[in-house]
This record gives C-alpha cells, structure tokens and sequence, in this order.
C-alpha cells in the first residue's frame, strides 16, 4: 500500500511537472514576456530590453523555466500587471466563492444523482427509467449556460420567485451564503449538469451490485426492499461515485466558469473571463494549471478513497 | 460484430471484419431513435447548408433600422415581408442567422473531429507498434496533456487564435486527439501480434507500411462511436467559446456567438433571438451523442467516455 502511494505520488508529480511544461510553453509563445503590457505598448525597445533584462526575460528558455518551476513550488504564480496584484492574491481573494458554488453544486447533484440513479436501477427499463434517462441525456448536451437560461426565464422573469443573478454587493464568500435565494440559481443549474453523469454511472452501478449474490440474500432471507436498498445496495453502489468526484474537476472548473460568467458572481471563474478580456496570461495559464493539478490530485484521491473504501481493492 | 469474428478461423479476418460491419450497421438500424437521430442530424445539416439557397437573406450588410423586429413584425423602414424568426439587434434575419451559423457549428465540428482523429491514429499506432520505453514515454505524454482541462486551455490560446473556422478547428484538435490515440494504441498491441501483421513484418514491410496498410485500417474502428462524442463536444465547446465572446468573428458567426447577450435577450423579452438558437443547438449535440451511443452498441467497443 505504502510503496503503491509512494510510486503513485511520484508519477503524479511527474505529470505535474509535464503541465507545467506545457503551460509555461504556450505562456512563452503567446507573451515572451509582459514588458509591452506593463510599460504600454508605446514604451521604446530599448526601454523593453532594459526591463526584459531587469525581470530576467532575456535569460534562455531553460532557465526560465526552472525559475518558473521554482516558483510555483513556492505558490507564487506569477503577477498581474493589468490587476497589479500578484495572482497567488487574487486566487486567495476569489477562491472561497467558487469552492462554496461548486461544493455546494457538487453536494445537491450528490443528493439528487444518488437516490435517482438507484430508483432508475430498481424500476429499470420502466416509463420513468426511459423519461430520465432521456433527461439525463438531453442534459448531458446542454451548454451549461444554456440551462442556466432556462432557469432564469422559468424561475426569475415568468414565476418571478427568484432573482436573475447574483447582485452587485455579494463580494465576501459570507455574504454569498447569507444570500440563499441569489445563490439558489448558480448552484441548482451547475448541480443538474453533475446530476445527468453521476446518475448514469449510479444507474449502472446499481445494476451490476442488483445482480449480486448478497442482494438475493438479503431478500431471501426476508428483509424489506428498503433496507436491502438502503443498508447494503447503497453502499457498494457508490464505490464508483468516489471516482467521478475526483474525475468531475475539470467539469466542475468548466461549469464554474459559464455559471459564474452568467449570474454576474464574483469567482475565480470570473476571474478567468476578465483575464481572458485583458489577455492576462499569467492569470490565466496560473488558474488552468492550478485546474490540471487539480485533475491530478482528483485522480490520486480517488484511487486511493477506493482501496480504503473498498476492502476487495488491493494496491501494490 | 464480435460474435463473428470471434469464431472466424485464423486468417479469415478480411472477410470477417467485413461481414462484421454489416452486422454492425444492422444492429444500428434496429435502434430506432438511433436511426431518428441520423434523420434528424442529415435534416439540419441540409437545413444549414441548403436553406440559404432557397431562403435568401442578407447576412452581410446590417440593417439597424429594422432590428430587433419580433418574428411577423412587418419592417418599420422600406417595407417588404416581415421575419418569421424576427431579426436581432443588427437587423440580421435571425431564421437566416441559425442558417450560416449552423454552417460554421457544424464544419468546425467535423473539422475538429477529423482532425483529432487524424493525429490520434498516428500518433496511437506508432506508439502501440514501438513498444517499450518510447511507448512510455508518448503514452505519459498523452497524460500529461489529458490532465489539462480542455476548455480552460482552449480559450487562453483563443485569445490570439480564434475568429476563423479553421484556427478554431485546429485549436480544438490540437487538444482532443488523446482519447482517440489511447484507443488506437489499445488496439494495436493486440493487433501486432496477429498473424496477419507479423506475416506482413516477416515479408519485409517496413513500420510505416505496416502502421498505414495493416494496422490503422483494422484499428479505426475503435473510433468510430469517439469521432461522433468529438463532433458533439467540439460543437458544445465552440458554443462556450462563441457566448464568452471568443468564437468567430465578422461576418462569419456560429450558434455560441449568437447567445452571447442571451441573457440581455430574455430579460427584455426578445426570446426569439435565445431558444431558437439555443434549442437547435441542443438537438444537434443530443442527436450526435445519440448516434454515438448507438454506434458504440452496434460495434461492441467497450470504453469508458469521461
């Protein structure tokens, strides 16, 4: 177990490493480096060099990069010079709102994919497995701000029940979750976009763990269908949720991004949009290698959460 | 497919694979919201593609006098007939509009596809023929790239390439051949070993005629189902890229670019510039992911889609 973590860790930090690669690559060969950006375009080449020399622009690729890396090892990814802010900052600002949207997102599409996916297995092949199977789907091809705006026209412009994004004064993560009925939106639209895959995969999960010895046991030897339902299906059906947590990262950063960029909140997916606007690489290349390593890290968790969860699973 | 080619004798997988793919396309043509689909998806692409010879519009030259006419409304300024889907903001025919954005959606999602398709293949079969620590190492390349969310990293580099429909395609087949190379690549380490490539080795082909004439051809199948998910999430991908603003850029448009002020439209009740669109746009991307789903039964590969 312990060699299986150590060797995994390893290889976890190799791939880190190759992303930091990439990154700093495409970083290199969209911007060489900020000089125009922070003296304005109008600066003299003279006075670029100077500066290039000075932030140590003119060093070779090689060894750029290494500091580069140095960098990140030590969190520091990099400054704004449209924000004039070092990005490690503006992570730190924005980061408690989107873990609160996406976590509560990623806890709702739990509750609601769970009991479906189970329900769609017990009935399979039933009326209603069809009706939400082709929901699920139709779901599954929906851009997510496109659901975002159904939403709003149903909920906020024709029932009028809720608002139609987050306003202006909701800038604290607290002031987020004290306002439930401005936050009701996000959070439902970026949950039912994890309902459609993770009910799928409950769905199928159930199904294999129904055909299973211990099911038929348990029924034979007289439990009521919820227990056997609740006290051992529901168990042994989730083991592979464990790993579409840790998979769904790159969904959920994804999602965050549109959602946040639709209701008008103010998180790091919105920080990514007005980087993109102000072609501020360094936020930008800093946000999706935080999201690559974030991937990794996902992947790593989830493997491991199985062999604790899962006694059958043996690592070595 | 399998059943066949399970029991086919050694040496008779040419006229197995071959019997193999009629049994697929029968078993695709038993699903009947399979078939719907295909239906569906010939019917918008002749719609795209078609209906502007039959339903003229003017696409290019704005009319901002005549804009943001609800469908019927008859046009305030120079008369004529009224707009059955309205007009937007610029005074585009918004029915015209779907048309020539449909066009771009969908050829950059073809486009994107063969593209990814194309490299993945290579890029698979070498690494699967090579074996050994070059395998490796193309294989931990493959990795590295596929823990890089995809649309993040798509739209940093559309900052500086976007507009066109072939930057965009490139951009996003740049980034989404790794499944299909690790597909390929599957294929090919059980390929190798089968008589029919090693005879061809023993006969002297050499690796690139190996890799071209006996190896790619027995192994695309296995992205078959992959390149319709690769339409359908390259469409979906150009509608985030388009609505954040990135997609292309005047005169052309896609159906993303169109629901960029979605939220502006419904707040002020110009619906007809939002579902339209954004339901089209819908069917398209189920309507591929249906077919792919069938495609996947039908040719019996396993894999897992993220």
């Amino acid at each position: 177990m312990i060699g299986y973590i150590v060797r995994r860790l390893l290889a976890a930090v190799t791939i880190v490493i190759g992303v930091a690669l990439v990154m700093f690559a495409i970083l290199h060969y969209l911007e060489p480096s900020p000089a125009y950006a922070v003296l304005t375009t109008k600066a003299s080449p003279y006075a670029v060099k100077v500066w290039d020399q000075q932030h140590g622009y003119d060093r070779s690729e090689i060894a750029q990069f290494l500091s580069y890396l140095g960098n990140i090892a030590h969190l520091n990814f990099g400054y704004s010079y449209k924000l004039d802010q070092s990005v490690a900052a503006l992570f730190k600002e924005n980061a408690g709102r989107s873990v609160y949207l996406s976590g509560a997102a990623l806890v709702l599409s739990l509750i609601i994919a769970i009991p479906v996916g189970i329900a769609q297995a017990v009935k399979r092949n039933s009326p209603g497995d069809y009706a939400v199977t082709t929901l699920n789907f139709a779901l599954y091809s929906m851009p997510s701000f496109f659901l975002g705006l159904i939403l709003i026209q149903i909920f906020a412009l024709d029932l009028n029940v809720l608002p139609v994004g987050v306003s202006g004064s909701v800038t604290t993560t607290w002031q987020a979750i004290a306002h439930p009925k401005q936050m009701l939106l996000p959070i439902v639209t970026l949950a039912l976009l994890n309902v459609a895959s993770f009910s799928r995969y409950m769905r199928s999960s159930a199904l294999d763990e129904l055909a299973q010895d211990y099911i038929r046991l348990a029924r034979a030897k007289g439990l009521a269908e919820r227990a056997v339902l609740w006290r051992h299906l529901l168990r042994n059906a989730c083991l592979p949720i464990i790993t579409l947590i840790g998979l769904s990262i790159p969904s959920l950063l994804a999602g965050n991004l549109l959602i946040e960029w639709l209701f008008n909140y103010p998180g790091l997916g919105m920080m990514f949009f007005t980087a993109l606007s102000n072609e501020d690489y360094d936020v930008l290349l800093a946000y999706t290698l935080v999201g690559a390593i974030l991937t990794v890290i996902g992947n790593l968790l989830a493997d491991l959460a199985i062999a604790v969860a899962d006694p059958r699973v043996r690592l070595d | 497919m399998t059943d066949a080619e399970d029991r086919s004798p050694e040496g008779g997988e040419v006229r197995a694979i071959a019997s193999g793919w009629k049994l697929a396309a029968r078993e695709y043509l038993d699903n009947r919201l399979a078939v719907f689909a295909l239906l569906i998806l010939l019917l918008i692409v002749l719609f795209a593609f078609l209906g502007p010879v039959f339903y003229h519009t003017n696409q290019s030259l704005t009319d901002v006098l005549n804009g943001n006419l609800a469908p019927g409304a008859k046009p305030i300024f120079g008369g004529g007939a009224g707009h059955p889907l309205g007009t937007d903001e610029h005074g585009f025919d918004e029915l015209g509009r779907i048309m020539l954005g449909g066009q771009s959606s969908l050829e950059i999602g073809f486009f994107a596809a063969a593209v990814a398709i194309v490299i993945g293949t290579v890029y698979g079969a070498v690494s699967g023929l090579i074996g050994g620590f070059l395998d490796g190492l193309m294989m931990r390349v493959v990795d590295i790239l596929l823990s890089i969310p995809f649309l993040l990293v798509v739209l940093v580099l559309a900052t500086k390439y976007s507009g066109t429909i072939t930057e965009i395609s490139l951009l996003f087949g740049i980034f989404s051949w790794l499944v299909p190379a690790r597909l390929v690549r599957g294929e090919v380490l059980s390929l190798r070993t089968r008589d029919f490539v090693v005879a061809a080795h023993a006969m002297g082909a050499s690796r690139t005629r190996l890799i071209f004439r006996n190896l790619i051809p027995n192994a695309i199948s296995v992205t078959i189902d992959n390149t319709t998910f690769l339409i359908a999430d390259s469409i979906l991908s150009l509608a985030y890229l388009g609505a954040l603003g990135f997609g292309l850029t005047y005169p052309h448009t896609s159906w993303g670019d169109m629901l960029g002020n979605a939220q502006t439209y419904i707040n002020q009740g110009r619906w007809w510039l939002v579902w339209p669109v954004g339901g089209l746009l819908v069917i398209v991307v189920l309507a591929f992911n249906i077919v792919g789903d069938a495609l996947r039964d039908s040719v019996d590969v396993r894999l897992q889609r993220r």
